[in-house]
């Protein structure tokens, strides 16, 4: 009997340690981080093409306006998605996309009234 | 003619004289105070230029928060901080908080207790472990001797000009080497595309002309901080730059005359003209 009682006692306590362990690895690994630098699939897609629309604005100058107006459209596409966004990241990617955006559209009209 | 006929003829052409000659010394004291509104107000102190208040809890909190741009802005672009990390050019609308912070972004974008600048752990902004101490090296506004830099220690070895730091020499000379680039939130970009120098003609004979470089300006802020919002797009010559214009704060003035080289200093955008205009 204070065999048994003694064996749990034991198992109890390495279970405890080893569920200890577990949750200092997970912190050490990098556990939840800040949510700039967190990555989840939902969060991935958006990112993705957010990044791959606005890393172009230092050439914007070198697109056509067929190019310059399916970026603008891309990053309308955009907007619904960081709408949903939690309230700091929102505030940050609204004002990114529409300073991108806004650069576009500025360089397609500049191009339309150099035609003009 | 009767003499007295002739005399009120003479006083009433005196007194018309004298009426003109008043309303001309009304409209010239209108002119010169006008031109005063209108001429660039005395910049502060350098250490002083470019000092942000950030107050948005003035109630309750640690106490508002002073901001230097000249010290962020001898290791960072101006880009980075303006268009990556998200702090809006006018006041209180960046949205900025301790939460904000906390979760990565605004000063927590660089200030997460991670990030190394010269080798160095860049503190925590809004940490929950954080101290007085430690909040006291932001919201410091009324406080004595917590600040870390002190704005002519942390510049003796800097270039000077006319008024406090000349930032592009510094540049130039390698004494600064801004980062453009924060892990986490910047996109990695292909190399700037930068478009060609080019002269504003001025409307008055009396003013020199401006020699604009788009490659000055685009090192600092890419094309996005100044385009569409600050200059945007118009058929040429619809728009008036002024000098009135700039003192109000917008094209040039959005940052000439806040941040950058103050409005004051004449030749650095009109070669020829005079230094600093007092």
């Amino acid at each position: 009997m204070f065999f048994a009682t003694d064996f749990k006692a034991k198992m109890i306590t390495v279970v405890l340690v080893l569920g200890l362990v577990g949750l200092c690895s997970v912190r050490a690994m990098g556990g939840p981080q800040s949510s700039a630098a967190q990555a989840n699939p939902a969060q991935d897609t958006w990112r993705k093409e957010f990044n791959e629309v606005c890393s172009k604005t230092q050439a914007a100058m070198t697109f056509s306006q067929e190019e310059l107006t399916d970026l603008i459209l891309r990053c309308d596409a955009l907007l619904p998605q960081i709408e949903k966004l939690d309230e700091s990241q929102k505030k940050v990617y609204m004002g990114r996309l529409r300073m991108c955006r806004g650069l576009y559209a500025y360089v397609l009209d500049a191009k339309r009234n150099e035609k003009k | 003619m009767p003499m007295c006929s002739m005399r009120k003829g003479t006083r009433k052409n005196e007194r018309g004289l004298l009426l003109l000659v008043l309303a001309c010394g009304v409209l010239l004291l209108g002119n010169i105070a006008s031109a005063q509104v209108y001429l660039p107000k005395p910049p502060p102190e350098p250490s002083e230029y470019g000092t942000v208040i950030l107050d948005n809890h003035s109630t309750a909190g640690p106490g508002p928060v002073v901001f230097d741009h000249w010290l962020h802005r001898s290791r960072f672009t101006c880009r980075l901080c303006h268009v990556d990390i998200g702090f809006a050019m006018e006041a209180k609308a960046t949205g900025i908080s301790a939460s904000t912070n906390r979760e990565g972004f605004h000063c927590g974008a660089c200030h997460d207790g991670k990030k190394l600048f010269e080798g160095r752990p860049i503190f925590a902004a809004c940490s929950d472990a954080a101290n007085d101490k430690q909040c006291d090296r932001c919201h410091s506004l009324g406080k004595q001797g917590v600040r870390k830099y002190e704005y002519g220690k942390f510049t003796a070895k800097f270039p000077k000009g006319i008024y406090g730091v000349n930032w592009e020499a510094a540049e130039k000379s390698g004494v600064i080497k801004p980062v453009d680039f924060v892990e986490g939130l910047s996109v990695k970009k292909a190399p700037m595309q930068s478009r060609e120098d080019f002269g504003i003609k001025s409307g008055y004979s009396w003013v020199h002309p401006i020699e604009f470089s788009h490659k000055k300006h685009s090192i600092w802020n890419g094309c996005e901080l100044c385009h569409p919002e600050i200059f945007p797009s118009t058929p040429k010559g619809t728009i008036r730059f002024s000098m009135f214009s700039n003192i109000e704060g917008r094209y040039c003035g959005a940052c000439h005359g806040k941040v950058a080289f103050p409005l004051n200093n004449c030749q650095s955008c009109h070669p020829g003209a005079p230094l600093w205009a007092p």
